[in-house]
């Protein structure tokens, strides 16, 4: 319990750290300076207007699904400007997610259910770019200015040592993630309060926005896991970016370009950046060349999807590998 | 008096890619016992941290038993580890905390109390710039915060690679005072250093290893007198004649241009009865006793040679082994 205090004193204390949580701030302040600048109350006019244009919308949608029932029926005859899917359900307002809502018309006005997911995509972006390096220059600098074999000279088991900095690094970054999500979102809510809009924020929005949250959680720590393992492995912060830098121009653009020429079929099954977009939105859609190659006449459907199990498998797997060979490679390791 | 730390047979070859092999420790034994100020010497690249840094269980021993405050290292190092000072080649330490701050850390992690951090650092003499970053300390002021953190869990056994590194001429002479007076706590002491003078004041026993084997060990002064020829330096009015009279009664003596060397000679009346009995008065008469600095470089072949810069691990002009182990054979166990 003392070890983690101590590494939790370690690694508030490095610079990186510091700078990485100020930089968080700033661009925080940033985004909330910008959004209140460009955000206003709607007046009653301005919300009216908009309520009338999103029931036109509405009614224009419902409009168009019910001729398209006519047409299937054969009791009117279609014209060019019409879109006929094979199935009018696909066009039915009454079973759309999402139904064109007043605030979509507002201009000018933050609107916090619109906006929410997308802040905290770009927090969770964040996030776990701070963890990957933060995980990756924590154990590196450490290795390199022999904090490790000072500590190991007062605690000479390696497990229970990296062990507790890893742990360390994973609390305090859950910790500090999930804190500064909570505030984040809640400052954002706040502004629609008071100078814009919340918008229709029922039992369905939080429970997609906290799932969103939640995923975006895991990639965090997955991010902080891999970059400590990396670091770890290569006994230098170098050794993890270069890692990532390596991966993604030799496999994400090389291999991608070469399964093009080769014409392999579903490329995207072979990239982690699939499984992570896949984990991060629920599911990936990915476009197969092959699916539709010898149907020409009718309808094809050539997209395949991912869906976030698979990409959690992946991603888990992938770290805790790296994970576990850190921490072998480590206590066989002369310390120098 | 119960050993502190054994070591039998260790054994430890770097692999690495561009040079390959390097046997750094090859076969090497080392005896503390309580309450010992144990040197431990060897020239460059002899092994000596490789030595402390298995015994301590940082790097991988290829073979050999160690033992620390009788547990086997390093499986069970961690049992004792509460109770062993140790400071390796310099360590290092993150730049960006204050002295204070970096031995609290230790302190937490190792759950000594906090209250001995304010203690080590008026020992070691950097009370007043505790509250500086560290990479802002001179050599010599990282040296005293290295030789603070060896202190702070209070050691049964203290074990100092090289602590006067970089310390000027009076923290050196501090470094020695505090050595003894741990040394009089009762303390046991394990010190490398390349200042035999220095070992000589301070340490009662000594090792000595070259290209990782041990070739001398065993108290000070009976290390010392294994290599005593028994020389004496004699001043007299008329050297020449008293040459020839020493001569005559069978002594080697060897002129110098003001002074002569009589060697062999147990007792040294034997020297001014025979010039006294011929009315050549002895004006002075010293032994002269071998020092470390000379049995060092005896030992380990590293006599400077006038012509050649002397290379780092290379193998001395007569490759002494068989010497040596003559010379080990005839140390007598303390
Ligand atoms: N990490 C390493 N990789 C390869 N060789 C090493 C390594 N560490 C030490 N050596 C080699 O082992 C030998 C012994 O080194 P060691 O550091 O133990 O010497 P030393 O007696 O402490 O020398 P010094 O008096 O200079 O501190 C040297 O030849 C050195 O080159
Ligand atoms: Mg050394």
């Amino acid at each position: 319990m003392n070890l983690v205090r101590a590494e939790l004193e370690r690694l508030a204390a490095r610079r990186f750290v510091q700078l990485m949580v100020l930089l968080l701030a700033v661009a925080f302040a940033l985004t909330v300076a910008t959004t209140l600048a460009g955000s206003h109350r709607p007046t009653p006019v301005e919300l009216s207007r908009a309520q009338t244009q999103a029931a036109d919308e509405v009614r224009n949608l419902e409009l168009a699904h019910d001729r398209c029932l006519r047409i299937k029926a054969g009791t009117v005859t279609p014209d060019e400007n019409d879109y006929l899917p094979r199935d009018c359900a696909q066009i039915d307002p009454a079973l759309m997610d999402k139904l064109p809502s007043a605030s979509d018309y507002l201009s000018g006005v933050f609107v916090f259910a619109n906006e929410a997911e997308p802040l905290l995509y770009f927090l969770i972006a964040f996030l776990a770019m701070f963890g990957f390096l933060v995980g990756a220059s924590y154990i590196g600098a450490d290795l390199n200015s022999g904090g490790v074999v000072n500590l190991l000279l007062w605690r000479p088991r390696r497990f229970a040592v990296l062990g507790a900095k890893l742990g360390t690094l994973l609390g305090g970054l859950l910790g500090l993630s999930a804190l500064a999500s909570v505030v984040y979102l809640g400052v954002f809510w706040l502004i629609g309060e008071a100078s814009g809009l919340t918008g229709r924020i029922g039992g369905a929005f939080w429970s997609s926005l906290a799932a969103v949250w939640v995923r975006g959680l895991v990639l965090v720590l997955l991010a902080a896991a891999l970059g400590f393992a990396l670091a770890t492995l290569g006994r230098h912060t170098s050794a993890a970016l270069g890692t990532v830098a390596a991966y993604l121009v030799v496999w994400e653009l090389g291999a991608r370009l070469v399964f093009q020429i080769l014409s392999v079929t579903r490329p995207d099954r072979f990239m982690l950046s699939s499984y992570l977009a896949a984990w991060l939105s629920g599911e990936a859609r990915f476009w197969d060349n092959d699916a539709c190659s010898g149907d020409i006449a009718g309808f094809c459907d050539g997209y395949y999807s991912l869906g976030w199990a698979p990409g959690l498998v992946v991603l888990l797997a992938l770290t805790a590998a790296l994970t576990v060979g850190a921490f072998t490679a480590f206590r066989r390791r002369d310390l120098i | 008096m119960s050993a502190v730390i054994e070591i039998a047979g260790l054994r430890k070859t770097f692999h690495t890619l561009r040079q390959g092999r390097r046997i750094a420790v090859d076969g090497f034994d080392l005896l503390v016992e309580a309450g010992q100020v144990h040197g431990f010497l060897g020239p460059n690249g002899s092994g000596k941290t490789t030595t402390l840094r298995a015994l301590l269980g940082l790097v991988r021993a290829d073979a050999g038993r160690m033992r620390v405050l009788g547990a086997e290292s390093p499986e069970r190092l961690a049992d004792v580890a509460g109770r062993v000072g140790a400071i390796v080649e310099s360590p290092q330490f993150f730049g960006n905390f204050t002295a204070h701050k970096t031995l609290r850390l230790l302190a937490l992690a190792g759950g000594v109390p906090t209250a001995r951090v304010d203690e080590v650092l008026e020992q070691v003499g950097l009370r007043d710039r505790g509250d500086e970053r560290v990479k802002g300390y001179s050599l010599g002021m990282k040296q005293r915060l290295a030789v603070a953190s060896a202190l702070l869990k209070d050691p049964q056994l203290l074990i100092l690679d090289e602590p006067a590194n970089g310390l000027d001429p009076a923290g050196i002479r501090e470094m020695r005072d505090l050595t003894r007076s741990l040394a009089a706590a009762g303390v046991t002491v394990l010190l490398s250093s390349h200042i035999l003078a220095e070992i000589q004041l301070i340490c009662d026993h000594v090792t000595i290893i070259s290209r990782g084997r041990r070739v001398a060990y065993g108290p000070v002064a009976e290390v010392l007198a294994g290599f005593d020829q028994h020389q004496w330096q004699v001043r007299v009015a008329e050297p020449e004649r008293a040459v020839e009279l020493l001569g005559r009664a069978g002594l080697a003596v060897i002129p110098y241009h003001d002074h002569l060397v009589v060697t062999g000679v147990v007792d040294p009346e034997l020297i001014s009865r025979t010039l006294g009995e011929q009315g050549l008065w002895v004006r002075e008469l010293t032994p002269l006793r071998p020092d470390l600095e000379s049995v060092f470089l005896e030992l380990t072949g590293d006599h400077p040679h006038p012509a050649l810069p002397r290379q780092v691990d290379g193998a001395p002009p007569n490759d002494g082994v068989i010497d040596l182990d003559v010379r080990e054979s005839r140390e007598v166990d303390a």
